[in-house]
């Protein structure tokens, strides 16, 4: 009987340096984030986002077309802004609510539905940076939703001669809006969408909480504020993701307020990033929890 | 009707998470009214936008598209519909049965929690309270008809169902009128409109023209949802 | 009496043919589906279960269609391939539903009856959602039998069971093929094929390559020679004298399970069969064992796949 070998017909094992986690989890991150839209899938995954990224710039464009009109048409009147910065993403808010709605669940649910969870975590990934690594892809994804349209509306305003500074100074802080508006929604969606196998229950459940929540808050603030009740309005904004981010934003980037209800520039306005803050992490923990059940 | 079809679907739908949040969005209408209520009091003029908005506008739809979808989108995509279509049962039965189920749970979940909300808010169960009571049941079938079909031609039921109740209903909706004159919504509100007196906006389309839209719009639905599980086609893996 | 007829039934999705112009018949007895994966047998299946329309070609049961035909059900039972299943229910209310759903007049009779078929009675009670594979496929078998059917087709059933599930199994499906019912099975699993079905339809690349007894099969493959091992006591003269003869292709000496032996190729089966024996006596060679060595159905079966 002959020893037990491997012949050399081209198997070779391979005992060289490998590339480690830190590549592993930049590949799970840029291969998440080109998923959101449907790049290196089929067309028909390509569509949903592009177009409701579409819809989210065509307000900026429109905007400058406009002004870029009636600059020249009547120049002696004063520039409009039919979008302004401040209120963008408020205002167009359930385009992005239905892009995170309809892309978390394609996120995260397939990993779970197809138990390939195991076959992640046996490679050097650990559970944590599989959750860094989504959570970073989607917030990526919404920043360039949001961070797109902004930077139309001051490459146009440019184009178009008004003032950069004083643009800039509107910008800007949009900018800091966007960030947070993504990491909010990002923490959010992602935090439903893995609490379920099954996508399609994903996006109702996104959508439902999202839009159940933004109803009740401003119905509740439209009543408050007609009977008077101000900043209890304001305090209310806590309770829903868009309005959230609205009252962090009037609050901690020094932002004129957008909307109903009254925030508060002293301390009481600042219940609003604890709040932020807090979310955050409640979210990052139910995600661990989460994924510490799965795959064990 | 089969009701070996109602029984399996009903569990079916009543013992996951989905139940939970079907349990969960009602709950929160009924606390908004309760807060509305220690707020401003028995105020009629609060009370109409509030149950025209969130009962019919947000409840409503959203739980018509978790119930509609519910009852059969999941059981085509892990091909458990096959025990089902492997009988000698008749298509309308299968299709119908999951229908009511799906009216049966979006009343459940939308219409009693209107009514709760509406004596709530105007203290007593008078008048607008029936007329939007009556109005989230018509749009519930109507809703639920469109949902099922959806969740029989379509692998993303609940996407393009969102799209419609959402975006060309309530974004579209709220900027055209005539796009408003063709969604269920509207319709579900004329019936309200009717009932009630003088509720302030009125509804794009008269209720002797709503109704019929309603029942034609459900009667296609199950037709096409019945044609197409006819020839639904399993191929084995995914 | 139910047979299956596939007539000149293909099916295509695009540029892709899963299913190429195939006509067969299945009849009463057990037949056995066999093909490599990928080979259009699962295709083959859902036509004839009702759950595909052959894009030409008909599928018809005793000349009824299959295809948009509900009451074809009460004859068909069909035991799917994925392993898909009302979890919540335990087995019992799920033998019950199916019976149910079948319309019979007695269908907790029925229900039980399945159950103990399948030795499913103990578990019956538990959630499905606890079972193992093997439990799953057995509930799947029960939810196919409850109605007695004269046809069953089952899609990879030993896909996942223990060595006795598959004689449990292998014991139903003869049962069942001699009581008359026709039953289809499709497999990549040879030997369980061998033990089980008398009559094999052999699928490749959707196209059907062969019908019938595997071994009838082999001997009508007249263009691959035949093999035997053949051990002797002097293998090496009854080599020289063997390839004399016509009917002999090739002769080998080598090692064989343990032990010098004589491998032989020969082109006609018949000549040899009835000229080895002759050659040895002649050259007062002593045979001590003589065997096909690729009457299998593994090797008709990669014939038939790499022709």
């Amino acid at each position: 009987m002959t020893a037990t070998t491997i012949h050399d017909i081209g198997y070779r094992h391979y005992g060289g340096p490998r590339l480690g986690r830190g590549y592993a989890i930049r590949s799970l991150y840029s291969n998440s984030l080109r998923g959101v839209f449907g790049l290196g899938r089929p067309g028909r995954a390509k569509v949903l986002p592009f177009a409701l990224f579409a819809l989210m710039c065509i307000p900026a464009l429109v905007s400058v077309a406009v002004r870029l009109v009636m600059a020249k048409l009547v120049p002696t009147a004063p520039p409009i802004n039919l979008f302004p910065y401040r209120a963008y993403i408020f205002d167009l808010q359930a385009i992005s609510a239905i892009f995170l709605a309809a892309q978390s669940p394609q996120m995260v649910s397939r990993d779970l539905r197809f138990h390939v969870m195991p076959l992640y975590l046996s490679r050097p990934i650990r559970r944590f940076d599989y959750i860094l690594a989504k959570l970073a892809a989607m917030f990526s994804a919404l920043l360039i939703v949001f961070a797109a349209p902004l930077t139309l509306l001051y490459l146009g305003a440019l184009l178009n001669k008004m003032n950069a500074w004083d643009q800039l100074t509107q910008y800007g802080p949009a900018l800091g809006g966007a960030v947070v508006y993504a990491l909010v929604l990002a923490a959010f969606g992602l935090c439903v969408a893995s609490l379920t196998p099954r996508r399609g229950f994903g996006v109702a459940a996104i959508i439902a909480l999202y839009l159940v929540s933004y109803g009740a808050v401003s119905i509740l603030q439209g009543i408050l504020v007609a009977n008077t009740y101000d900043s209890a309005a304001g305090y209310v904004g806590l309770l829903s993701p868009y309005t959230l981010v609205e009252g962090f934003q009037t609050w901690a980037l020094r932002q004129e307020h957008t909307g109903i209800g009254y925030v508060e520039p002293g301390a009481g306005g600042a219940v609003f990033v604890v709040v932020v803050v807090a979310v955050l992490a409640a979210a990052l923990g139910i995600l661990v929890a989460r994924y510490r059940k799965v795959a064990s | 009707m089969n009701g070996t079809v109602l029984s399996l679907t009903f569990r079916g739908m009543l013992g996951r998470r989905r139940s939970l949040l079907l349990f969960a969005l009602p709950i929160v209408m009924i606390a908004l009214a309760v807060v509305i209520r220690l707020i401003v009091g028995v105020d009629e003029d609060t009370a109409v936008p509030m149950l025209q908005r969130f009962a019919l506008g947000i409840l409503l739809p959203l739980v018509a598209l978790i119930a509609g979808t519910g009852v059969i989108a999941p059981e085509i995509d892990d091909g458990e519909i096959i025990y089902l279509l492997a009988k000698p049962v008749s298509r309308w039965s299968i299709v119908a049965s999951k229908l009511v189920t799906a009216i049966v749970l979006t009343v459940a979940f939308t219409t009693v929690p209107t009514l709760i909300a509406g004596v709530v808010l105007t203290g007593g169960a008078a008048d607008p309270v029936p007329g939007f009571a009556a109005g989230t049941i018509v749009g519930a079938v109507a809703y639920c008809a469109v949902f099922v079909l959806l969740g029989v031609i379509s692998r993303h039921a609940v996407v393009f169902g969102l799209l419609y109740a959402l975006v060309w209903e309530t974004l579209v909706g709220g900027y055209v009128p005539g796009a408003r004159a063709v969604s269920v919504q509207d319709w579900a509100y004329s019936l309200t409109y009717s009932m009630s007196t003088d509720l302030g906006t009125k509804p794009e389309v008269g209720a002797a023209v709503a109704l019929p839209l309603l029942a034609a719009v459900t009667v296609v639905a199950l037709c096409v949802a019945v044609q197409r599980l006819r020839s639904l086609s399993l191929t084995g893996d995914s | 009496m139910s047979t299956i007829k596939i007539e000149q039934a293909s099916r295509w999705y695009g540029n892709v043919v899963a299913v190429n112009d195939v006509t067969m018949t299945i009849g009463p007895g057990v037949t056995g589906l066999l093909g490599p994966n990928g080979a259009g047998k699962s295709t083959l299946i859902h036509m004839m279960g009702g759950f595909l329309a052959p894009s030409a070609g008909a599928v018809t049961l005793d000349g009824e269609p299959i295809w948009r035909n509900q009451g074809v059900y009460r004859k068909i039972g069909l035991v799917p391939e994925r392993e898909a299943a009302y979890d919540f229910l335990t087995g019992r209310q799920f033998a019950l539903a199916n019976a149910k759903l079948h319309k019979l007049p007695n269908p907790r009779e029925a229900a039980e009856r399945a159950l103990r078929l399948v030795e499913m009675t103990e578990a019956a009670d538990r959630a499905i959602g606890t079972y193992s594979k093997g439990m799953r496929q057995r509930m799947k078998m029960a939810s196919a039998l409850v109605h007695d059917p004269a046809v069953l087709l089952l899609d990879e059933p030993f896909n996942g069971m223990d060595p006795r599930q598959r004689m449990q199994l292998i014991e139903l499906i003869n049962g069942m093929g001699a009581a008359g019912r026709t039953v289809l099975f499709s497999s990549h699993i040879l030997e369980e094929v061998e033990q089980v079905a008398a009559h094999i339809e052999v699928v490749v690349a959707g196209r059907h390559a062969a019908s019938g007894d595997f071994r009838e099969i082999r001997r009508l493959m007249t263009d691959r020679p035949h093999r035997f091992v053949i051990r002797s006591d002097d293998d090496r003269r009854l080599a020289s004298a063997l390839i004399a003869h016509d009917s002999v292709g090739a002769v080998e000496l080598a090692a064989h399970g343990g032990g010098a032996a004589l491998h032989v190729q020969a082109a006609d089966f018949g000549a040899f069969v009835a000229a080895a024996p002759q050659i040895a006596r002649k050259n007062g060679i002593r045979l001590w064992e003589v065997l096909p060595a690729d009457e299998s159905l593994e090797s008709v079966f990669a014939y038939l796949v790499t022709s």
